[in-house]
């Protein structure tokens, strides 16, 4: 006769589990970073080659771009990749309108013209920009990450990202069915994975089939274990998306435990 | 013990099953690198760099039929199992590349010869054999497409509208290769359903690519072409390489591209 857990028993047991694993966890898979500040969440410093080129990082903040466009834009109509410094942008690419330079170009945006501008990309500080985060207090809140609800944010019409630059999504991207991720281990809620939310910001390649494959459970090795390194879902949940801590986003059974400690409301 | 068997065979088997995704993404070709083959990794005794082949080129010059139907190259790199001797004897690369046919308004260019001088080599075998590296192609990619019409993905080339514009004149018949057909009567658009509830129709145009590929190219290897619904197939096997990823792999516009396939709003 199985053991029937009740809802509050159910939820305990994996954050016991994860409580009893956290010291063997901490060099493991299931460490979790510090998490940077709301206004650094998402931030990078892309240092392919400007340091070897003589020049300082550029610094990129994703909570300022995402206000104004979707991730389609950038990672899927100019091509940039998704891990930072494993896409080939060079000045002479940008000058040509390719990466950076299809919007800042001297014209719609600053660009590559004026010496004084430089700096505004090839700073190196990985705070750059970080006055401008205060407004965006005015958005729905969040727990983590940027402790701002993107979606909600873009379903209440307070923020309006363009979905295009120039290349149209020949088709309506409609595509929205829910699925049920059922879990391995036994004691962990499923996790359910609604396409609605990401079809807003993404272009189905984003995804399919790199990332996941296009059949359920055929997407061989999607663990938490993975995900945590940056894996599958790691690749946006984590750094730029809403992080990992937030279990029962994903996990809906879960409900709110945190893995860090619940922040103060804002 | 069965049941534990059945387990680990099965996933022994997803790995082969799923071998399009791997949990991170993969570095898109590009433009100029899109559609290049590199040809000769399988030979041991091997005493070149492999031949690197680039569609862009040859697709603007010729139909796809010419080579993978008259001709007789596979769908896929290194499938073919072409040897020195053969393109020597007027097979595959040398049906065309013999120093004899006229193309345009010039002669093109002989490729494999059995001796050769240290001179001949680097002008001629390296012009194909170049592994890899920059080639010493006659012509350069964003020079030869920068009047072409611009298109999303894969070369940044729309092949068909340069095609319509008459940019490009593809040959379809290429004397002492090709032999004579009568003219294709195309057949019409096909409307597939997609398996999955709520994602978009396919609509499969026949007139897009009978012009390109005849029949031959498609039927009966790769869709038998009897009725439609027979030849069973899925997206799955598409990424793999399979059916319409022979092609939209690597070569025609590649598959990231969904809604040009997907396009049918579901009712």
């Amino acid at each position: 006769m199985p053991h029937q857990a009740g809802p509050v028993t159910r939820r305990a047991i994996p954050v016991a589990l994860l409580l009893l694993l956290s010291p063997a966890g901490a060099s493991g898979s299931f460490s979790f970073p510090e998490p940077p500040p709301p206004e650094e969440y998402g931030n990078l410093l892309i240092n392919r080659a400007s340091a070897a080129g003589g020049v300082k990082p550029v610094s990129f903040s994703h909570w300022i771009h995402r206000q104004k466009h979707t991730c389609r834009v950038c990672h899927f109509e100019l091509q940039f990749n998704f891990e930072a410094n494993t896409t080939e942008i060079t000045e002479d690419a940008n000058r040509a309108g390719m990466f950076c330079g299809a919007c800042h170009d001297g014209k719609q945006l600053f660009g590559h013209q004026k010496p004084e501008d430089c700096d505004r990309c090839h700073n190196g500080d990985l705070r750059r920009g970080a006055e401008r985060f205060a407004p965006l207090w005015r958005l729905p809140e969040e727990r983590y990450g940027n402790r701002i609800d993107w979606n909600a944010a873009l379903a209440e019409g307070k923020i309006a990202p363009a979905n295009k630059l120039t290349i149209d999504p020949s088709g309506e991207i409609g595509f929205s069915s829910t699925i049920l991720l059922e879990t391995v281990w036994p004691m962990v809620p499923n996790a359910t994975f609604p396409h609605g939310k990401h079809t807003k910001w993404l272009d189905c390649n984003d995804c399919h089939p790199n990332l996941f494959n296009i059949k359920k459970k055929f997407t061989v090795g999607l663990r938490m274990g993975s995900i945590i390194e940056r894996q599958y879902c790691g690749v946006c949940h984590g750094t730029v998306a809403f992080p990992l801590t937030d279990c029962g986003r994903c996990h809906p059974d879960m409900g709110k435990i945190p893995i860090y400690p619940e922040p103060a409301s804002r | 013990m069965r049941k534990a068997t059945v387990v680990a065979v099965a996933l022994l088997l997803i790995p082969l099953l799923a071998g399009a995704q791997s949990g991170t993404k993969k570095r898109r070709p590009l433009p100029p690198e899109f559609g290049r083959v590199l040809i000769g990794a399988s030979y041991a005794d091997q005493k070149f760099p492999d031949a690197q082949f680039d569609h862009w080129l040859h697709r603007a010059k010729f139909t796809c039929r010419v080579c993978h139907v008259d001709v007789g190259f596979a769908m896929k790199g290194n499938g073919t199992g072409i040897r020195q001797e053969d393109i020597m004897a007027g097979f595959y690369c040398g049906a065309c590349h013999n120093g004899k046919l006229r193309h345009e308004d010039r002669t093109v260019f002989a490729a494999c010869a059995g001796t050769f001088t240290d001179e001949e080599k680097e002008s001629r075998c390296l012009r194909c054999h170049s592994g890899g590296t920059k080639g010493r192609q006659k012509y350069d990619f964003f020079a030869f497409v920068a009047d072409l019409p611009k298109e999303r993905f894969g070369n940044g080339v729309g092949w068909q509208e340069a095609e319509a514009m008459g940019k490009i004149k593809p040959r379809d018949f290429v004397e002492g290769i090709s032999f004579k057909r009568r003219e294709i009567e195309i057949p019409k658009d096909i409307d597939i359903d997609a398996k999955v509830p709520g994602m978009n129709e396919i609509i499969f145009s026949h007139k897009k690519h009978a012009i390109w590929s005849g029949c031959e190219g498609c039927h009966p290897e790769i869709f038998s072409g009897i009725q439609k619904g027979l030849t069973k197939y899925s997206m799955m096997e598409i990424f793999e390489g399979k059916f319409c990823g022979q092609c939209h792999l690597n070569v025609a516009f590649p598959m990231i591209d969904c809604q040009r396939c997907h396009t049918k709003p579901v009712q």
